[in-house]
Order: structure tokens, then sequence, then C-alpha cells
């Protein structure tokens, strides 16, 4: 009999034992990333504001004193900006003038704007850094000399805004690629041709609005990527955050950390911001508000 | 800019659409043959064939999609082969609607007025006409995906109609479509049309639509017109085998040359024959023990039944059309003699060269 109860008390055991097992099992990789990827930067913050022990903001004093940490914000926030713009206007109109036009073509772009991918981005660094010394050499004042120096002018160097849009094709393509295929392009394009819109109109008012996720994933990837980039900026010698992190911490380490901290909680906030509008002005979002809106007037109407 | 509805007759004069010697090849397929065609100032003509003979491809010519390998447009006398889409100030109406998902029904309708830069309160007033016209005044503010088929096409044809082209087309654009709505909309666009009075092309393969919406009615076959008449005429007179084929049933027999009427002899048509194309409802027939049909089935289409019958020659079938009182009469199984009351549509003489479908 006792042998009996045993069975059936471990049969019921088995029934629920393992599922509170499974559901706290899952959670488990779920726990081990947000591990992963908060303690370092919980590590981060809490050497930069707990100096010694004592909460102290003084490692951010930096932000007031260094006139060069602004200027390398500016310069950075103006990259990133320029690289978008450019990465945009050219990339949306050829994918949709090579699914319009031709398809053929479609391939070749794709194996074009892939090439970053396989060449790393120190060796781009060395044949741009070659070019660049090669225009310098042509002579003081000739033609290549002085293009060498305009797309190095530290203000702005325009040499950064080419490199990163390189290195954002292969991910951008993809996006915008695979946006363009889930909407009816032909048709959407030739309705509002017959309507009177030039196709730059037609891409910036109906194609753009409709690849929304595709733009958002491609700009916050830029935006990423020109916060991030270190090795080709250090090697041409612009100074963004990333290269002014690295040269403030060979002398004042916690500082450079405490910015780092800043710049990514910054980048959260922005992708947090952008996933909020995202919802926001998706059209089932603004479908949503327009029935709400209808109800709210059928109700005031009775 | 006056309201669409007080448009002028003079305004009509000038939206006259013709196709000049129209020819398209598509690498080595040709899709339209030196296709001739004049639309008058206000007309509607659809232009019905099968799948593949050519009349998309005709209408998206005259839209500017595609251009033609020789041959010119024409709108209101001005050559427009040339022109960009863009710049035709064409209307068109698609099978798939085309509205854009991003924008309400009030911003698809005011895109069109957009494009062209209209003051905002007056693009807002037009929209909101063209809307109220095609009875959609409440849905302005919601999206497309939140309309039924029948009403995102509604919307379609108050955008189209918003920029007061000169020229409509319309593509398929009630195909995708349930029965009733389909008429009701069909209503809908001849009502707009003969209001605004503006020149219309209407593609289609359904027949009855063809029919019962247009002032006239082009046939197309392998891209070449086969008839272009009033839709009376078209039915009733077909001037091809395809056309008598291709409108409405018809029920194909082989007649001696002195064959005036009545009895409708049974025999295929054949190289000695004249062979006779007969509309259902111009055959009657009587039951009789020793009639040269049986009748197979009836289908009750309600005003009328169609009664189909099998001859002893093999792939020939008589079809009729009959009131429900005759229909008693037709079981299956009955055996009845074909008799033809009035004119066939269509009577192709023996010595006159025609491919023939039937052998």
């Amino acid at each position: 009999m006792g042998a009996v109860t045993t069975e059936a008390e471990k049969s019921g055991q088995q029934t629920s034992g393992p599922g509170i097992a499974v559901r706290t099992s899952r959670w488990l990789p779920v726990i081990a990333v947000a591990l992963y990827v908060t303690i370092p930067v919980l590590c981060s913050i809490y050497y930069a504001v707990f100096p010694g022990g004592n909460f102290s903001l003084a490692a951010y004093s930096v932000i007031t004193e260094d006139a060069s940490l602004a200027a390398a914000a500016s310069r950075t926030f103006l990259i990133t900006g320029l690289t978008i713009v450019v990465l945009v206007a050219t990339l949306v109109p050829a994918l949709v003038a090579v699914h319009l036009w031709a398809p053929k073509l479609r391939p070749i772009l794709e194996i074009l704007c892939t090439l970053p991918l396989v060449v790393p981005p120190i060796a781009i660094a060395a044949g741009v850094i070659a070019l660049l010394r090669w225009g310098a050499q042509q002579g003081r004042g000739s033609v290549p000399s002085q293009i060498s120096q305009f797309l190095q002018n530290p203000d702005l160097p325009l040499i950064l805004v080419g490199t990163y849009v390189v290195l954002c094709l292969p991910f951008t393509f993809r996006s915008i690629d695979a946006g363009l295929r889930t909407i009816p392009l032909k048709a959407m394009v030739e309705g509002s041709a017959i309507l009177g819109s030039s196709i730059w109109g037609t891409i910036w008012r109906v194609v753009i609005p409709n690849i929304r996720g595709s733009m958002l994933f491609s700009v916050f990837f830029t935006t990423a990527l020109c916060f991030g980039e270190f090795s080709i900026a250090a090697t041409l010698g612009q100074q963004t955050i990333p290269v002014w992190l690295y040269d403030v911490s060979s002398n004042n380490f916690r500082a450079s950390i405490a910015i780092a901290v800043l710049l990514n909680l910054a980048t959260w906030a922005l992708l947090f911001i952008a996933t909020l509008s995202a919802d926001r002005f998706s059209p089932a979002g603004r479908a949503a508000r327009a029935e709400h809106s209808l109800q709210k007037q059928k109700a005031a109407a009775s | 800019m006056s309201t669409p509805a007080t448009r002028t007759v003079t305004d009509q004069a000038s939206n006259e659409v013709v196709f000049d010697g129209i020819s398209k090849a598509f690498g080595p397929t040709t899709v339209l043959q030196n296709m001739d065609l004049r639309i008058g100032a206000g007309e509607l003509i659809t232009v019905l064939g099968p799948s593949g003979c050519g009349k998309t491809t005709a209408l998206r010519i005259l839209a500017g999609f595609e251009k033609p390998t020789t041959g010119r447009v024409l709108v209101g006398g001005k050559d427009i082969t040339s022109v960009t889409p863009n710049r035709r100030g064409i209307g068109m109406v698609f099978q798939a609607y085309s509205l854009f998902p991003n924008m309400s029904v009030q911003d698809n309708v005011e895109y069109g007025l957009r494009v062209r830069k209209i003051a905002a309160e007056k693009r807002r007033k037009t929209a909101t006409d063209m809307l109220e016209m095609c009875g959609l005044g409440q849905f302005a503010p919601r999206f497309p995906h939140q309309l039924s088929g029948g009403q995102q096409q509604r919307v379609a044809l108050a955008r189209a109609l918003a920029t007061q082209p000169e020229v409509l087309l319309l593509d398929e654009p009630l195909s995708a479509l349930d029965a009733i709505v389909r008429v009701q909309i069909r209503e809908e666009i001849r009502r707009l049309q003969q209001q605004l009075g503006i020149t219309t092309m209407f593609v289609t393969h359904d027949q009855e639509e063809a029919l019962a919406i247009a002032n006239r009615v082009a046939v197309l076959n392998s891209g070449v017109i086969e008839q272009i008449d009033k839709p009376r005429e078209v039915y009733q007179h077909p001037s091809t085998e395809f056309v008598a084929r291709f409108v409405g049933s018809v029920t194909e027999v082989g007649v001696p040359a002195d064959y005036r009427g009545g009895e409708l002899p049974v025999q295929a048509p054949a190289k000695d024959l004249d062979t006779l194309f007969v509309r259902p409802e111009d055959i009657t027939l009587i039951p009789d023990e020793d009639g040269t049909c049986t009748v197979v089935s009836q289908i009750y289409t309600g005003e009328r039944t169609v009664v189909n019958t099998t001859t002893a020659v093999e792939g020939l079938e008589v079809t009729s059309s009959v009131s429900a009182a005759e229909a008693a009469d037709l079981t299956p199984g009955t055996r009845v003699t074909p008799h033809v009351m009035s004119d066939a549509a269509l009577r192709v003489f023996a010595h006159e060269v025609r491919e023939r479908v039937a052998p």
C-alpha cells in the first residue's frame, strides 16, 4: 500500500514539478543575457559616480572644463547626421530604381553593398590614408592636395562621412531591400505618378513612409556605428567622441568612463524614443487614434 | 477652378482620346497590332477581351506607363505619346485599389491636389466634396486597411476624380469585388462619369459588365480590335466569330445555304455549309418524341432558365434560355426539337474563308 501511495505522490509531483521547473528555466537565458549586458554598465556607473565609495558627480565636471569634449561631441553629431542623410539619399533611390526598372542589376548592387563586410575596417582606413597621402603629395596648392585637405578638415572630416556610409551599406542595404519587398512598390509608384507626382516626390511622400521600419533601423544602425567607431577615426587622426574617450582615458580614466556611461544611456534613450514614436506613427497606431476620434464624434453626436 | 459638377461643354470638346496606329511589342511578342481607337469626349468605352488580349497594355499606353512601339496617342488633339504619366493629367483607378496605406482616406484623396500645390484649405474642401459625392463622407479620417474592398475602390475613384482629370482610366476596377458590390460600384462609376462628362476607358474581361456600363464596347482579341459598337449591336450583331463566341453564349450549327429559320438542323459546322451563331434566347425548344436533342440540364438564373441539350452529333450542344413556365416541360431527358424564331446573331457563309474552331 505504502509503495502505491509513493508512486501516486511521485506521479503527482511529476505533473506539477517539471511545469514549474520549465517555467523558471525559461527565464534563465533572459536573466543571463540581462546580467551580461547590465553588469558592465552597472560597474561603469558605480566606478564613475562612486569614487572611493561616496557618491560624487565630480567626474562629469570634465564636460564643462574640457572644451575639446564639446567639440568632439558636436563633430560626432554632425558626422552622424550627414552620414544618415547621404546614406538615405543615395541608397533609397538606387534601390527603388533597381526594384522598379532593373531587377537584373539587384544582385550586382547587393554584391557592391556587401563588399565592405569582407574588408576589415582597418584595411579600409589604410587604403583611405594612402589615397589622402597621395593627394597631399601632389604638391602644395595642387587640386588633389586641396581635395585631400578639404576631406580631412578637422571641423568637418567629410572623409569620415564617406567611410561610414560605406561601412553602413551592407546592413542598411539589406534592411531597405527587405522593406521594399514587403510593399507593392510598382503599384504605389504608378498610383502616385498618375496623380501627378515625380519619382522623387513619390519616394519622399509614399515609399519612405511605408518602409518606416527599415528606415528606423537604418538610422539607428548608422547612429550606433558613428557614435562607436574608433579605429578609422583614430587612424585618420580625427577627434570624434570615441577617440576623445581613448585619449582622455590615459590621464583621466574616471572621466572617460563617466562620459562613456552618459553616451551609452543617451543611445538607449534615443532607441527608446524611436521605438515609441515608431509605434505612434505606424499606420496601426494612427488608425487606432482615427477610430478613437470617430467614436468620440459619434458619442458627441448622440 | 470650377467644381467638377459644373464642368462646361467646351471643356469636354477637348477631351477626345485617339489611339492612332498603336502597336506594342514586348521583345518578340506583339501585344497590340496597329490599333486605331477614337473615344469621343465624355464617352465611356469599355475594352473587352480575354486575358492576354492586350487591353491592359492599351490602357497603360494611354496612362503613359508603356511606350508604344509605333503610333501616337492624342488627347484633345495633342500628341501625348512622349509625355510622362505625371504630366498627362489623367485619372486612373487600379484593379488592386493602390491606395497609399500610410495616409488617411482624406489624405489619399488630397494627394493629387497636394502634388499640384493647391492651398491646404481648398484641397480639403475639394476632397471632402469628392468623398461626399462617392458616399464616403464619414470615412475621411480612416485608413485604407479599415475599409472594405468596395469602400477602398470608391476612395480610389474619389482620388482619381479629385484632380478633375480630362480622361479617366479604369483597369478592371471591379474584378476584386463580390457580385453585389460590383454592380453597385459599376452604377456609381457610370453615374459620376455622366455627371462629370469625363472621357472614360474601362478595361474588363467581364462581358456583362462591359455591356451594362458602356456607350460603346470595343472587343479586343490578340491585339486587334474585332468590333467596336454599341453594346446592343455587339451582342445582337457580332461582326466576327470571335465576338459572337466571347460576348454572351452561342450555339454554332452548320446550315444549308437556303436555310431561313424554322426548325434548326442539327449538324456540326462544315466546309460546304453556312455556319450559324444563335443566341440562347433566339432558340425555342419544342418537346417532341422524335426530337433531335435531349435535355441534359437546367440552370436556374432567376428570370430565365438556361436549358442545355445534347445531340447525336458529337461536340454539338444546343443551348436555349426559356422562361420558368416553359422550363417546367423541359426536364432532363426530354427529347426536343430546336427552332430558331428570329434572326441569328451571325451567319458565316460557306464561301467565306474563315478559321474555324469546330471541325
